[in-house]
């Protein structure tokens, strides 16, 4: 039977590749036409005529989308997506995705928009089409009260952790060769490090740090911003430009009203904070 | 005892046990088609063609070689992709449970059936039974009770695997777990832990009274 | 004893290019208790089987009362409702009572009311002795029960012939007195019997007739006190010798 089991190996590979290419296949045909494609994405009369839009959410990344203890959906994301069902004047239809199966979510249209704190990369913009960005992330730099680290130069000569592979590691190793780097697996070791005065500070996406800082007395955030800033944006199927556009003209119009700080209020700051200063994290009209 | 107080803060205890609704349901579904479609390919399994053996025997090596959240990515987005057939998570993952369910099934009764001493065919026959009651008789009875243990174990391994299905957007037992956890990260930091608990607990419940049954069908057959 | 209940003729039996039983004629008459001998792989249980249409055949024929027995044919069912067969290995069937077991066919076949079945069951249950084992599982029996309990399972169809082959070899020595003497006792009530066994004293008493079987044909056939005391081939005379022992 050991003949058997290979054709089966053979097979299943097969029918990996086979559906592997058929993702590639999507992504290369789904031009601007898209209406009568299969898996096809839903234009806004249609989603208008259907009286519903569908929006992909996280469903346990607090802040951002998540379900509270009611058993509602809430967070910076899930704020938006209420307003967009608003203006749109339709019902709206929360789907929880996860990381992992965002980009498929919208390549089989089984959403009409992701808002599932999707960071803007070149590799992604391939597959789906971003929206302007509603929120940014950068580096964040926390350090003990008794001795705030308030610039990144200050780090200069002094010892600051970071979690082995992530962007802050990167950052400092190109851009501040003088600061000590002490390197941890996992983020918890970083944080243990940090309190017991091992290093100076702690460097890693400031939306972390802060929220870490709010619940951790005696650490402040000194750096809130620093090194390259990630735009985070809602993301159509590719091709659905009808819709992107609506979505553009959406966040423009908003920007008005500064939506999106009304958003921040009540969402981001239980966590982050008041203290905190907003626009490094709220992105207004689409201007970074 | 911190953190223990989320369970039941709100409709959280109430949101678990529907996420275990969710889970029991499309294990219960899945192993219900599984048992008609396994049974016959069973059956199928049984002949001595070697086109028919080669074939369901390949079947069955894909099935066992492919993981199954693989399986799941394949039937939720490649489907829609391949025929633009938009299929819910939970259809989806009741095919991909199916699928694998009546390829474990098959090869059970299969070799249930396999087990069977020749003699109890011979002996059978040689009392004047037709093949229908022979087999109504005496084959299957004795076939199911070889069968009954593997099948509820097969039943616990299902309900251990619906977690897989968060990632099509189905929130199971688990997920809603998740859910708890992260909504009340800042305020119970140690929540963790006894939602978890919580969820062996619910998973335990479901799944002692089982391999009870088997465990005791499993003895009575060694008895016999 | 003129009427014949298995006529043999002719019988070919091969399996692929090995032939075990060649061109070979054989009658049972009524009442009449055959025994067929020989070594191992001299196609005496194979001939057996073949009796019961378990075997596919090369040539010639089996018939019951003049009826063709053939394997996989469609009757076949009915026909062997007629011919009771105990095997070698303990073949009652493990998920039913020894009741159960036995009333199965009379019921379930011959749709016999099932009252008077088991009354009938625990009367053949009395006569092997094992009335009280009425409702045990065969995992609760010793061998020795299980080969009464199965002769008793045969015989509550009342066939017209029964076929034994080496019910008494799987069994330990104790045990199988018990089972031969039940054999011996349908033997002195007129049960036809065509049996394989190793048992030669046994075979000495039982027998009407002794058939000794070698290479797929007849070498030898005679009353049981010819043979075993008087053989006349070469070959009977050296098999029979294995079975004695001297310094």
């Amino acid at each position: 039977m050991n003949f058997l089991k290979k054709i089966g190996a053979v097979i299943s590979a097969a029918i990996l590749t086979l559906s592997l290419a058929a993702c590639a296949n999507t992504e290369n045909s789904s031009g601007a036409s898209g209406g009568s494609e299969s898996g096809s994405f839903r234009t806004i009369d249609e989603i208008k005529a259907e009286g519903r839009i569908t929006i992909g959410v996280f469903s346990d990344k607090m802040p951002f989308g998540y379900v509270d203890n009611s058993g509602d959906y809430q967070g910076y994301d899930v704020y938006f997506a209420r307003r967009i069902a608003q203006d749109l004047n339709v019902e709206l239809e929360l789907v929880p995705v996860e990381a992992a199966s965002r980009v498929e979510f919208l390549q089989t249209a089984k959403v009409d928009i992701i808002l599932a704190n999707f960071t803007v990369t070149e590799e992604r913009s391939r597959q789906v089409d971003f929206a302007l960005p509603y929120m940014k992330v950068a580096l964040g730099v926390v350090s003990p009260d008794s001795a705030v680290i308030s610039s990144a130069d200050e780090l200069n000569g002094k010892t600051l952790i970071v979690v082995k592979g992530t962007t802050a590691e990167t950052y400092f190793t190109e851009n501040y060769p003088d600061v000590k780097l002490q390197k941890y697996d996992e983020y918890n070791e970083a944080y243990s490090a940090l309190q017991d005065g091992r290093g100076d500070a702690f460097s890693t996406d400031n939306t972390e740090v802060l929220a870490w800082a709010m619940s951790n007395p005696g650490f402040t955030v000194g750096v809130e911003s620093l090194g390259s800033i990630d735009a985070i944006a809602p993301a159509v199927t590719k091709g659905n430009t009808e819709l992107l556009d609506w979505l553009n003209e959406e966040i423009k119009a908003l920007g008005e009203e500064q939506f999106f700080h009304a958003d921040y209020d009540a969402t981001l700051a239980a966590v982050y904070g008041d203290t905190v200063d907003k626009d490094n994290l709220v992105v207004e009209g689409g201007e970074m | 005892m911190r953190g223990i107080e989320v369970l039941f803060l709100g409709n959280n205890m109430l949101r678990l046990l529907s996420g275990l609704w969710v889970t029991v349901r499309l294990a219960l579904i899945s192993i219900g088609f599984s048992l008609v479609l396994g049974s016959a390919l069973g059956a199928v399994m049984t002949l001595k063609n070697p086109v028919v053996k080669v074939l369901t025997r390949v079947y069955l090596e894909i099935i066992r070689i492919m993981p199954q959240l693989v399986f799941l990515f394949i039937v939720f987005f490649g489907v829609t992709k391949l025929t633009g057939a938009n299929l819910s998570g939970e259809v989806s993952a009741v095919i991909v449970f199916t699928l694998w369910g009546t390829a474990e099934v098959g090869d059970l009764v299969r070799s249930a059936f396999g087990a069977i001493p020749k003699h109890q065919f011979e002996s059978g026959a040689s009392l004047g039974l037709s093949k229908l009651r022979l087999y109504l008789y005496v084959i299957f009875p004795q076939a199911l009770r070889g069968l009954l243990p593997n099948i509820i174990n097969l039943s616990m391994r299902m309900i251990m695997t619906t977690a897989l299905v968060s990632l099509i957007g189905v929130t199971e037992v688990l997920k809603v777990g998740k859910q708890i956890i992260d909504a009340n990260r800042f305020d119970y930091p140690n929540a963790a832990i006894w939602v978890y608990a919580a969820i062996f607990l619910l998973y335990f419940l479901i799944c002692f009274p089982l391999s009870l049954i088997s465990r005791r069908l499993a003895k009575r057959r060694a008895d016999k | 004893m003129s009427e014949h209940i298995i006529d043999i003729n002719h019988l070919v039996k091969s399996f692929g290019d090995n032939s075990v039983i060649n061109d070979l004629s054989l009658s049972v008459s009524k009442g009449e208790v055959v025994v067929l001998i020989g070594p191992s792989g001299c196609g005496k249980s194979t001939l057996l089987r073949c009796l019961n249409g378990l075997e596919p055949i090369q040539g010639g024929s089996v018939s019951l009362h003049g009826e063709a027995v053939e394997h996989g044919s469609a009757g076949l069912h009915k026909i062997r409702q007629k011919i009771g067969m105990v095997f070698q290995s303990y073949d009652l069937f493990p998920h039913m009572t020894v009741l159960k077991n036995v009333i199965l066919a009379p019921v379930k076949v011959q749709k016999r009311d099932k009252a008077e079945a088991t009354e009938a069951a625990l009367a053949l249950l009395d006569r092997v002795g094992l009335k009280d084992k009425a409702d045990a599982y065969p995992s609760e029996l010793s061998g020795g029960q299980k080969q009464r309990v199965a002769i008793v399972r045969s015989l509550i169809m009342n066939p017209d012939i029964m076929l034994l082959d080496e019910i008494t070899a799987a069994l330990d020595p104790e045990m199988v007195h018990e089972v031969l003497n039940v054999v011996l006792d349908l033997a002195k009530n007129g049960t036809t019997m065509m049996i394989v066994t190793h048992e030669m004293a046994f075979a000495e008493a039982v027998a009407d007739r002794v058939v000794f079987l070698d290479g797929g044909v007849i070498v030898e056939e005679g009353a049981p006190a010819e043979f075993f005391h008087n053989p006349k081939t070469e070959r009977a005379q050296r098999f029979l010798k294995t079975f004695t022992y001297s310094r």
